[in-house]
């Protein structure tokens, strides 16, 4: 019984005092990258659409795969200038985060990956700027993988075909649901998709 | 080790006598997961630096206390506390450097190196040892994995820290995880042959995590 105590009692007071150090860091910590986090979003969501001059706000949410994303009209003195939309594929070890967004015409202004976590060397090569800057201009229908050469389409990173399918998708989603969202308000543009 | 050993010694014996990675064979698991570049390897490296030292000093300190029946338990905990501590401070107040190394610093908990440190040297050594102790086999253990970010980045992908210096990737294999493998058994083997060609040691022979 002695033993017991002798034993229990300095364990359980080290883990005590650990949680009173883990909780009060926290506890100093947690306001401080909540608001660093929620910067680097609101950045994030700015270098998607430059041109936008007022904050933008989601303006929903949409699923995919179970998994929430949301979506955001950005305006310019309240008249609207892009959407973005976050949303994720699957890649070949990892879901690639990224941000999407569309000029007023639906036709894909620019392309953010966020995060992700392919294979170093291989995987990766889908951040370099050459592959993402495909994605500019393009409208839904053509948005289409190809594993060649392709001006119309997307060409895939050759030895990273799984990542490029998971961006490719992924971004795929996105503008679909953009589409659906936005694209009866802006006729001109919803006629060129659907042909 | 006695405790007659100088500061000098013990910080040196970090990186070359019982360097974890070629000559203790602890924590390869990272030593392999992460030492596809150069830049990775030194964060790592970096993170387990920190880490290692805060759970030395913490276990020496504590070293009267602990019951030996229950220490590993009480071991662990003392990592997986200043891992948090760690997480969480750099995470609010370094976001950029966070960013970079973030993946790391959580992974450290696990690490077979940092608790082997803390049952073989902290638990039975003063404050200054101990801390001289994690300070040089962290640095041991940041220079081990930078020299297999070296080797494998400047084979696989032709470039030295991100930076392009090859046209070609002449090896792509080696940051594949099979090639840490390949690179780890060269480069353990390498350093053994050095070892008795030159110093007339004996080697590492015993293998770990």
């Amino acid at each position: 019984m002695k033993d017991m105590i002798k034993i229990t009692l300095p364990l359980v007071a080290i883990f005590v005092v650990a949680g009173i150090i883990m909780a009060v860091t926290y506890q100093h910590t947690y306001p401080v990258r909540f608001q660093a986090e929620k910067k680097e979003k609101e950045e994030a969501l700015k270098e998607m659409a430059p041109d936008a001059t007022d904050p933008i706000n989601p303006a929903g949410t949409w699923t995919d795969n179970n998994k929430s994303y949301e979506y955001y009209q950005a305006t310019s003195g309240g008249r609207p200038v892009a959407f973005i939309a976050s949303t994720a594929g699957k890649g070949y070890s990892s879901y690639i985060q990224m941000l999407v967004s569309l000029n007023t015409d639906l036709k894909i202004k620019d392309v953010k990956i966020l995060d992700m976590n392919e294979t170093p060397g291989l995987g990766d090569q889908v951040l370099e700027q050459s592959f993402l800057d495909q994605f500019k201009g393009k409208s839904l229908s053509q948005i289409v993988l190809i594993k060649g050469e392709t001006k119309e389409n997307i060409q895939a990173v050759s030895g990273a075909t799984y990542s490029s399918r998971g961006v490719t998708n992924g971004v795929k989603d996105a503008v679909q649901t953009l589409v659906d969202k936005y694209g009866a308000g802006v006729k001109t543009a919803a006629q060129e998709v659907t042909k | 080790m006695s405790n007659n050993t100088s500061l000098g010694a013990l910080f040196k014996n970090g990186i070359f006598g019982e360097n974890p990675v070629f000559r203790l064979a602890l924590s390869l698991c990272p030593a392999v997961a992460v030492t596809s570049g150069v830049k990775n390897g030194f964060l790592m490296g970096i993170a387990v630096l920190f880490v290692m030292t805060m759970t030395n000093v913490t276990v020496s300190l504590l070293r009267n206390f602990i019951n030996p029946k229950v220490r590993i338990p009480s071991y662990v905990f003392i990592t997986a506390t200043w891992v948090t501590v760690i997480d969480q401070v750099m995470s609010a107040y370094q976001r950029p450097v966070y960013k970079e190394m973030g993946l790391y610093i959580m992974l450290i908990v696990a690490f077979a190196i940092i608790l082997s440190r803390a049952e073989m040297f902290a638990s039975k050594n003063k404050l200054l040892p101990s801390f001289v102790d994690g300070v040089g086999m962290g640095l041991g253990f940041t220079l081990s994995l930078m020299l297999l970010g070296v080797f494998r980045e400047f084979l696989g992908k032709g470039s030295l820290w991100g930076v392009h210096i090859l046209p070609v990737k002449p090896l792509l294999i080696m940051i594949m995880p099979t090639g840490g493998f390949f690179a780890m058994g060269l480069m353990m083997g390498w350093l053994n042959w050095i070892d008795r060609r030159f110093f007339g040691g004996a080697g590492a022979s015993s293998g770990g995590h």
